[in-house]
C-alpha cells in the first residue's frame, strides 16, 4: 500500500498577502508589487511542501478568490454573483451565475493554475478542480438546462481541461466535492454523478483522479464513491467516522482529511497513524492519501504551517515494515 | 411602553465611521474630503454647538492631536447619536464608534483567547481570528465607558448591542476546552466542547458585562448573534449562551439574527425566555417574485408571541428604498402577525456598510414609510 501526503486545498495567504491585497484594493499597492509577493509566497508554499515531504504539490493556489471564480471568469456563459455562505463556515464564495449553457475557452484555466507548478513543475503538481456535482449545486442555474444534465456537462467540460493539462505534463487532478457529503445526490442526479467522472475517467490517460469530499459525512455517500470511476476518494475525519466507511471502498485509494481546519489544536500523530492503520487493515486500500479534511485556508497561515506538521510525523510512524504495527 | 407611538424605530448598530474621525483619532490633520464631510454633517446635527464644540474646532483647524484620540472618539459616538436621533429613532446608541469592529473589540476585553492571524472572509476581505486557549477570564466588564459617554448625552432611549456568547465562540477557534477532551475530535465531542465554550463565554465575559451595565443604568440590550444560523443542528447553543448571559438580569433584551435561515433555528429559540424581541433581517430577502417576510408565519407555526424588530432596509445595497416599499413591507408583516403593536422597525443590521449618506437617506425613508403605515393602522394606536 503506497502512503502519499500533502495539501487538499488552497492554502491560506500568509498575513504579508493579506496586508498587500487589502493595500492593492485601497489603492496603496502596485499591481506589480502585489504580482511579486503573490510569486515570492507560492515560492514559500512550495517550500514547505518540499520540507513536509509532500508527495504532490500546490503552491497555494493563492491567487483564486474561491473554488469557482477560475472558471466563472474562463468558461462562457457565466457571471460572477453573490456573496454566498461557503456550507456551515464564517467564510464566503461568489456565487456563479450560468445564464447559457457553460463553454470552455481553450488554454484559460490552465494559465490561472499557480506558475511553480507550470513546466518541469506540472509532473509532481495537484491540479485542484471543483467537482461538477458541486460546482453545478452551487451554482445558480438560469441556464434553462435541467440540473441533472448540468452536472454531466460540467463533468465534460472538466474533462476537457484535464485533457488539456494531461497534454502539459500534469498527473494528478483532485475535485472539490464537498456537496456530494453535503447533501448526497440521489436518482438522476447520481447518475449524472457518475457519468461526469466516466467523462473524466476517458481523459485521464494514466493520470490520477481524486474525488474529496468534506463538510459532511463521507460514510453517507461512500456507496456512491464506491461507483466513481476514480482512482481515490477522500473523506473528512472530523466528519466522518472511519469505521462506518462501508467495505465497497475496499481495494479503493482512500483519501483521509486527519488536519482538521476547524481547530488551532494540532492532531497528534499517533492517533493519525492507528486512524490509518485501522483503514488499512479493514479497507486493504490500494493508497492512502493523508490530507487535511476541509480546505486549510480556514485557518491563517501560521497555525495552518504548524498543523501540518502532523502528516510527515505520521508517516514516520508508519514507515515500519509492517507500517508501523497493527492497528 | 404607552409613551412610544406605533411602530416605534430603532437601529442595529454599527454605523460608518466618518472620514474625520478616521483621520482625528490618528492625530492626522483633516483633508479636504474630511473637512467637508465635518460641515456637512455639522449644519446638519449641530455638533459645534453641543458638548463636543472644542473638538470639532480642533479638527476644524487642523490640530486633531492638540483634540486628542479620546475626544475625537467622543465626538463620533455624539456624532453618531445625533445622526440617529435627528431621523427620529426612539432607540440609539453611538453607532458601535469606539468598537473596531463586533467581533475583535468583545474578544479583546477578555483573557483566554490568543489571536492567530487573518482568515479570509472572501475575495481580498478578511478577518482576525482568535482561539480559546485558556479559561476565559474578564479583568472588567467591557463597555461601560461607551454606555456611560451615551447615557449622559442620548435624548432616546440607549439600546447597547453586545456581540452574543455563541457568535464569540463560532468566530473563534475552541482549542482549550477540545484539548481537554481525549481521542479523535469527532463530531459529537467538538459539539460537546463547543457548548463548553459558548456557555463559559457567557457566565465568564457577557454575564458580568451585562450584569454591569445594568447597574449602571442600561434598560435596553441587543445581544448580537450573526452566527446562529451558521450551523443548523447548534441552534440549542445559541439559545444556551443567551441563557447564560443573561441570567437573572432584570432588562428588556432582543436578539438580532440575520442572514439565516430561521426556520432552522426553530423550536430551539423558544427556550431563549428572556427574549422579549427579535431583531432579524428580511429586506436584504425580499424581492418582486419572493416575499422576503413570509417567513414571519413561523412564529404564528410555533406560538411565538414575541415582538418583532423588522428589517426594512437592506444594508448591502446603496439603492433607497421609497417609503412606499417600507410602508408596504410593515403591512404584510402586520398581515401575518395580526397585532401591529409587536412591530419595531428597523434597518436589517449594522449600517457601517454603507455611506453615512446612504444610510441616512435609508433612515429616512423609513421614517417616512413608518409614517405612511402609522396612519393607516392609526385605529389600533398603542
Amino acid at each position: 500500500m503506497q502512503l502519499h501526503t500533502g495539501l487538499a486545498s488552497v492554502f491560506p495567504r500568509s498575513e504579508a498577502l493579506v496586508a498587500a491585497t487589502r493595500d492593492f484594493d485601497r489603492g496603496r499597492t502596485t499591481a506589480d508589487a502585489l504580482e511579486e509577493l503573490y510569486a515570492r509566497t507560492e515560492t514559500e508554499v512550495l517550500a514547505l511542501e518540499e520540507r513536509l515531504g509532500f508527495d504532490t504539490r500546490t503552491a497555494g493556489y493563492l491567487r483564486w478568490q474561491d473554488l469557482f471564480r477560475p472558471f466563472a471568469e474562463t468558461w462562457d456563459g457565466f457571471t460572477v454573483g453573490p456573496v454566498t455562505r461557503w456550507f456551515q463556515t464564517n467564510t464566503f464564495f461568489r456565487r456563479p451565475v450560468l445564464h447559457t449553457p457553460p463553454e470552455r475557452r481553450p488554454g484559460e484555466f490552465a494559465a490561472r493554475l499557480p506558475k511553480p507548478l507550470t513546466g518541469a513543475g506540472a509532473a509532481t503538481a495537484k491540479v485542484l478542480l471543483p467537482g461538477p456535482y458541486t460546482f453545478a449545486g452551487l451554482l445558480d442555474n438560469r441556464s434553462g438546462e435541467p440540473d441533472s444534465a448540468l452536472i454531466h456537462r460540467i463533468g465534460r467540460l472538466l474533462a476537457e481541461e484535464v485533457k488539456e493539462l494531461r497534454g502539459k505534463g500534469y498527473r494528478t487532478f483532485q475535485f472539490q466535492e464537498p456537496l456530494l457529503a453535503d447533501r448526497p445526490p440521489e436518482g438522476v442526479a447520481a447518475e449524472s454523478v457518475l457519468a461526469a467522472y466516466q467523462s473524466v475517467a476517458h481523459q485521464l490517460s494514466g493520470g490520477t483522479s481524486i474525488v474529496w469530499t468534506y463538510h459532511g459525512d463521507g460514510a453517507a455517500v461512500a456507496p456512491l464513491l464506491a461507483r466513481l470511476s476514480v482512482g481515490v476518494v477522500g473523506v473528512d475525519l472530523a466528519e466522518t467516522d472511519v469505521a462506518k466507511l462501508p467495505i465497497a471502498l475496499e481495494h479503493k485509494g482512500i483519501g483521509l482529511g486527519v488536519v482538521d481546519p476547524r481547530t488551532t489544536l494540532v492532531e497528534e500523530a499517533g492517533e493519525v497513524a492507528r486512524i490509518v492503520r485501522s483503514v488499512r487493515d479493514r479497507l486493504h486500500p490500494s493508497s492512502i492519501w493523508l490530507s487535511n479534511g476541509a480546505p486549510i485556508d480556514l485557518l491563517p497561515w501560521e497555525p495552518a504551517t504548524r498543523k501540518l506538521h502532523v502528516l510527515p510525523a505520521a508517516r514516520q510512524l508508519l514507515a515500519g515494515p509492517d507500517g508501523g504495527g497493527r492497528s | 411602553m404607552s409613551e412610544l407611538p406605533l411602530f416605534p424605530m430603532q437601529e442595529i448598530g454599527s454605523l460608518m465611521k466618518p472620514r474625520w474621525q478616521l483621520l482625528g483619532q490618528r492625530g492626522e490633520p483633516l483633508d479636504a474630503r474630511a473637512l467637508d464631510e465635518l460641515e456637512i454633517w455639522d449644519k446638519r446635527l449641530r455638533l459645534s454647538e453641543g458638548p463636543m464644540a472644542a473638538t470639532v474646532k480642533s479638527l476644524r483647524a487642523g490640530r486633531s492631536r492638540e483634540a486628542g484620540a479620546e475626544a475625537v472618539r467622543d465626538l463620533g459616538a455624539l456624532f453618531a447619536l445625533r445622526y440617529f436621533e435627528s431621523v427620529g429613532l426612539d432607540r440609539v446608541y453611538d453607532g458601535e464608534a469606539r468598537r473596531i469592529e463586533m467581533y475583535e473589540h468583545a474578544i479583546r476585553q477578555m483573557r483566554g483567547f490568543q489571536f492567530q492571524g487573518h482568515v479570509r472572509s472572501f475575495d481580498n476581505k478578511y478577518y482576525l481570528k482568535a482561539a480559546g486557549t485558556g479559561e476565559i477570564r474578564l479583568d472588567r466588564p467591557y463597555h461601560l465607558e461607551e454606555f456611560d459617554f451615551v447615557r449622559r448625552h442620548a435624548r432616546a432611549t440607549p439600546k447597547i448591542p453586545i456581540t452574543g456568547a455563541y457568535t464569540l465562540a463560532d468566530w473563534s477557534y475552541n482549542e482549550y476546552y477540545l484539548s481537554r477532551t481525549s481521542g479523535w475530535k469527532d463530531r459529537a465531542t467538538r459539539r460537546s466542547a463547543q457548548r463548553e465554550f459558548v456557555v463559559e463565554i457567557a457566565r465568564k465575559a457577557l454575564r458580568p458585562t451585562i450584569a454591569a451595565l445594568v447597574a449602571a443604568g442600561a434598560r435596553v440590550i441587543q445581544i448580537d448573534e450573526p452566527a446562529a444560523g451558521t450551523h443548523p443542528d447548534e441552534a440549542d447553543l445559541v439559545v444556551e449562551g443567551f441563557n447564560a448571559a443573561t441570567d437573572g438580569i432584570d432588562a428588556e433584551f432582543s436578539m438580532h439574527i440575520c442572514y439565516s435561515d430561521y426556520r432552522d433555528l426553530y423550536p430551539a429559540l423558544l427556550e431563549a425566555k428572556r427574549c422579549r424581541q427579535w431583531a432579524w433581517e428580511f429586506a436584504n430577502r425580499d424581492f418582486e417574485d419572493r416575499d422576503g417576510y413570509a417567513i414571519l408565519n413561523l412564529l404564528n407555526e410555533y406560538g411565538d408571541p414575541r415582538e418583532v424588530g423588522l428589517g426594512v432596509l437592506d444594508v448591502h445595497r446603496d439603492e433607497v428604498e421609497s417609503p412606499e416599499l417600507v410602508a408596504d413591507r410593515i403591512r404584510r408583516t402586520v398581515r401575518i402577525l395580526g397585532d401591529p403593536r409587536r412591530l419595531w422597525i428597523n434597518p436589517d443590521c449594522g449600517l457601517r456598510t454603507r455611506s453615512l449618506d446612504v444610510a441616512y437617506a435609508k433612515l429616512e425613508a423609513m421614517a417616512k414609510g413608518v409614517q405612511l403605515a402609522r396612519k393607516e393602522f392609526a385605529p389600533s394606536h398603542r
